[in-house]
């Protein structure tokens, strides 16, 4: 992609190549300032919740539904899939990752296939099951909006309805596997 | 409505650490150092993709990309200026929040272009990347349909966020 970006440059407009880089670079560190920002606010925010054992809470409420649709796991693997929607749901994206690699390997049997329940997390993880925006949110006001948190209740929406479809269309392709 | 509800979140949460007896402040501050090496460790990658994005846009690449698609995207009711976001989206955040920024100052935060982007950028994820890491510490070698169930509820993600956004 930057090959091809970069030879289409060279032919039309050689001139423009070092100032584009540039400029990009210089956009690139005042978004890496702004979003320090907006992750201390959260990961403090995280912090406390972690502390006063909330998070927790909260992967027990899910552990339920995770039991359901992920079938027999060990306890230590459901864990980390509560833990890994947890923090998906509370959007720290980075926070889920961790525990979701580690769910990942709890169901690895060594198989060389994917069984239900590892195609399963990546689907929920990749239609991000975010309730709370965080990022976006604090993108919004920085930038100025009138209200930065608008967006909430269709960010919802429009992560649950997918989330929804992805697990049904799952659970109906690979139902008679066995290895789920 | 939505405006309040992080307050009453943040309020609901300090609240309950008041009850526990946890000390908000010390855990706060402990949470927020973490932000700095988090943002240095990936501030490399936000640079390369930065540049690779803008050249990729400078260079008129997407835009032959989305003027041959957004016949499509029209059709499916997202607006043909959010092309580009969806078509990055599925392969890196921090790309497709570049392209988010450039959308708030071009059309602004407040507009409907900006708040589908905003929602679209918020209820979707990086499909490529999460599958790629996630199967990487695996044996797993044949992913089977997983891309492909992936994409199709991206895909319906962004319709529906298109859709939703008329209504605010």
């Amino acid at each position: 992609m930057i090959i091809s970006s970069l030879a289409m440059m060279a032919i039309f407009t050689p001139s423009t190549v070092v100032g584009t880089m540039m400029e990009a670079s210089k956009m690139g560190v005042t978004m890496c300032i702004e979003f320090i920002g907006i992750y201390a606010v959260w990961m403090g925010i995280m912090q406390v919740m972690d502390d006063c054992k909330l998070s927790h809470k909260l992967s027990k409420i899910l552990s339920k539904p995770v039991q359901y649709f992920f079938g027999k796991t060990d306890a230590e693997t459901e864990k980390n899939i509560c833990l890994n929607i947890a923090s998906n749901i509370i959007g720290i994206g980075s926070a889920a990752t961790p525990y979701g690699i580690k769910a990942m390997q709890g169901l690895d049997k060594g198989d060389k296939r994917a069984t239900r329940a590892m195609i399963m997390l990546v689907v929920i993880n990749s239609t991000g099951i975010q309730l709370l925006p965080t990022t976006v949110i604090g993108m919004r006001a920085m930038a100025g909006s009138i209200s930065p948190s608008c967006i909430l209740w269709p960010t919802v929406v429009s992560t649950f309805i997918p989330t929804i479809l992805g697990v049904l269309l799952v659970a109906a392709i690979y139902r008679r596997r066995k290895d789920g | 409505m939505a405006d309040l509800f992080i307050p009453i979140l943040i309020a609901f949460v300090l609240m309950y650490a008041l009850i526990k007896g946890v000390d908000a402040y010390t855990a706060f501050v402990n949470g927020a150092k973490g932000a700095l090496p988090l943002m240095a460790s990936l501030m490399p990658f936000i640079i390369a993709m930065f540049v690779a994005v803008e050249l990729f846009r400078n260079s008129g690449i997407s835009a032959y990309l989305c003027n041959f698609l957004s016949p499509v995207f029209r059709f499916v009711g997202i607006p043909p200026e959010i092309c580009e976001l969806t078509l990055i989206r599925p392969f890196s955040s921090n790309a497709a929040y570049v392209l988010l920024r450039d959308i708030f100052a071009r059309f602004g935060v407040d507009s409907y272009i900006g708040k589908c982007a905003s929602v679209i950028m918020g209820s979707s994820d990086t499909i490529f990347y999460v599958s790629s890491i996630y199967f990487a510490s695996t044996h797993v070698k044949k992913t089977l349909l997983t891309i492909p169930i992936a994409l199709l509820c991206n895909v319906a993600c962004a319709i529906i966020a298109c859709f939703c956004c008329r209504f605010i």
